[in-house]
């Protein structure tokens, strides 16, 4: 998913999406780790899967929650950190 | 030159429920909408169905809520409209009529729910009081501050995105001809009927409907005629999504408050408050323009919302818009012929999302020659002696 070629990163760290570790490098939003697990990241009321949708604050369709403290935030506009615990839904 | 039994104008909800019910009926019908289907307050609204007696008829003095409790007919009508409404348009429109509550929170909001249920009972319709903790075991999300709850079984909401866009197919479906982005610049009587105008095209018929909301008093000028119809701009919220758990159409006696959640999860918070018109240049009104918001308004909406349902505290904000809706000079709505200008419809004011489906069906039935005695109550007849020096 993300680009390789000519791009120096710096360290990755790890951080949990519903009790799932995953890697996340610096300058990352939430949403960027979202995606690379998945495009869908919740389900609408019908069912569908659903998955971000503006990538830039707007819709609010991207909105996670960060554990154990239950704030609400849009993935998009949030930086992802070294040991953050996110809870999908 | 285009002819048409009747000429509507305005694609909100009254308008194009209105052409659905007079081409399935046979008519021929031309619509002209000045902008998209459902961009006025059709489409910017709460989507309350509210058959409760409004709190702004109950702060208003006596008269004021008598007069509006014999609106409860027309309300009656609504509620069975409503039940039929989306297998009749065969449209999902997210109609949910599992009950709505009026709360209070004082002893003095608890006396004027009293003498609002006697009034509703009294005029037929099913409401009943609940006490704090009848209200909270059907309500669990209720605060505890709640000492009291006026009951409607038959009170909802549906999607205000979805019910004018299927009114309105439902019409092209029967006939009838809708068109966008066109503006109607001008408006005369003819010895028999009418006729209008926008930018490309000039249209006759035998009569016409005014439906333009917040625009209604301006199309009214163009056929020299008063019609008391004032434009008035409102605030509503909506939360993020949150787990299913609010049921009911909830509303206040002594705030301004409605609250319901969504099809997709979201709460709506709304219920009158005000925002800040647009002006024109010349210093009239314009409601074509976006209000602005009121900080305050904001402010008091939300406290309202969190002391009556507190859990609404834990959630954010994601929007909030401001609409244009009509209030008429008495805030009854205003539908019928006008008694000085036969053939030419008016309908517009009040909360015409819950009532503008049954607006829309008893003028097409009285247009077809049966009459509707129970618009009698909000016909423009009252308003006749403004235009006793016009014509
Ligand atoms: C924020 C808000 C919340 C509300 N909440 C509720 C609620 O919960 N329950 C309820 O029952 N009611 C509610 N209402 C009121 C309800 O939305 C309106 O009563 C109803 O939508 C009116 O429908 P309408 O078709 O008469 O008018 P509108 O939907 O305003 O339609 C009028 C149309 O006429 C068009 N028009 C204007 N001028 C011209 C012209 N010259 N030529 C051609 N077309 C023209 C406009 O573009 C517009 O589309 C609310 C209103 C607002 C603003
Ligand atoms: S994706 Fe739209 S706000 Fe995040």
């Amino acid at each position: 998913m993300r680009i390789e070629s000519k791009v120096e990163r710096q360290a990755p760290f790890s951080l949990q999406v519903e009790g799932e570790t995953l890697r996340a490098y610096p300058g990352e939003t939430i949403a960027t780790v979202l995606v690379e697990r998945s495009p869908v990241i919740g389900h609408m009321a019908n069912g569908d899967a659903q998955g971000l949708f503006c990538n830039m604050g707007t819709c609010c369709l991207c909105m996670v929650t960060i554990l154990p403290e239950g704030r609400r935030v849009r993935a998009c506009l949030t930086a992802a950190e070294p040991g953050m615990e996110i809870g999908l839904g | 030159m285009r002819k048409a039994d009747v000429l509507i104008v305005g694609g909100g909800l009254v308008g194009c429920a209105t052409a659905w019910h007079l081409a399935r009926g046979g008519a021929q019908v031309t619509l002209l909408e000045a902008g998209d289907i459902g961009m006025g307050a059709s489409g910017q609204n709460a989507g309350s169905l509210h058959f409760q007696l409004e709190r702004r008829f109950l702060e208003n003095g006596e008269a004021l809520a008598e007069q509006a409790a014999r609106t409860a007919a027309l309300s009656r009508l609504a509620i069975d409209d409503w039940r039929g409404l989306e297998a009749e348009l065969g449209a999902d429109l997210h109609v949910v009529m599992d009950g709505g509550l009026m709360v209070a929170e004082t002893a003095e909001q608890v006396g004027v729910l009293e003498r609002k249920i006697a009034r509703e009972n009294a005029e037929g319709l099913a409401t009943r009081l609940l006490d704090g903790d009848e209200a909270r075991a059907i309500a669990p999300y209720l605060s505890a501050g709640i000492l009291a709850a006026g009951f409607s079984g038959d009170e909802g909401h549906a999607d205000a995105r979805a019910v004018t866009r299927a009114f309105a197919e439902a019409a092209a479906h029967a006939g009838a001809i809708l068109r966008m982005r066109s503006p109607v610049t001008s408006a005369r009587r003819l010895d028999r009927g009418f006729e209008i105008a926008c930018a490309d095209e000039t249209l006759q018929g035998d009569r016409l409907v005014i439906a333009c909301g917040a625009w209604t008093a301006q199309i009214c000028a163009r056929l020299n005629l008063h019609m008391p119809l004032f434009p008035v701009a409102l605030l509503m919220n909506a939360t993020e999504r949150t787990a299913k758990g609010l049921r009911h159409l909830v509303q206040h006696v002594g705030r301004r408050l409605s609250m319901k959640q969504t099809h997709a999860g979201n709460i709506l918070i709304g219920g009158g408050w005000p925002a800040r018109l647009a002006q024109a240049p010349d210093g009239t009104f314009d409601p074509r323009r976006r209000p602005e918001m009121i900080a305050a308004s904001l402010a008091g909406n939300m406290r309202a919302a969190i002391d009556t349902a507190p859990f609404v505290a834990k959630l954010n904000l994601i929007r909030s818009w401001t609409g244009v809706t009509a209030i008429s000079a008495d805030q009854l709505p205003i539908v019928g012929e006008v008694p000085s200008m036969p053939g030419c419809w008016v309908a517009g004011g009040g909360s015409a999302f819950t009532l503008g489906p049954t607006f829309a069906r008893l003028m097409a039935q009285a247009m077809g020659g049966r009459a509707a005695p129970e618009l009698d109550i909000v016909s423009p007849a009252r308003f006749e002696h403004l235009n006793s020096f016009m014509g």
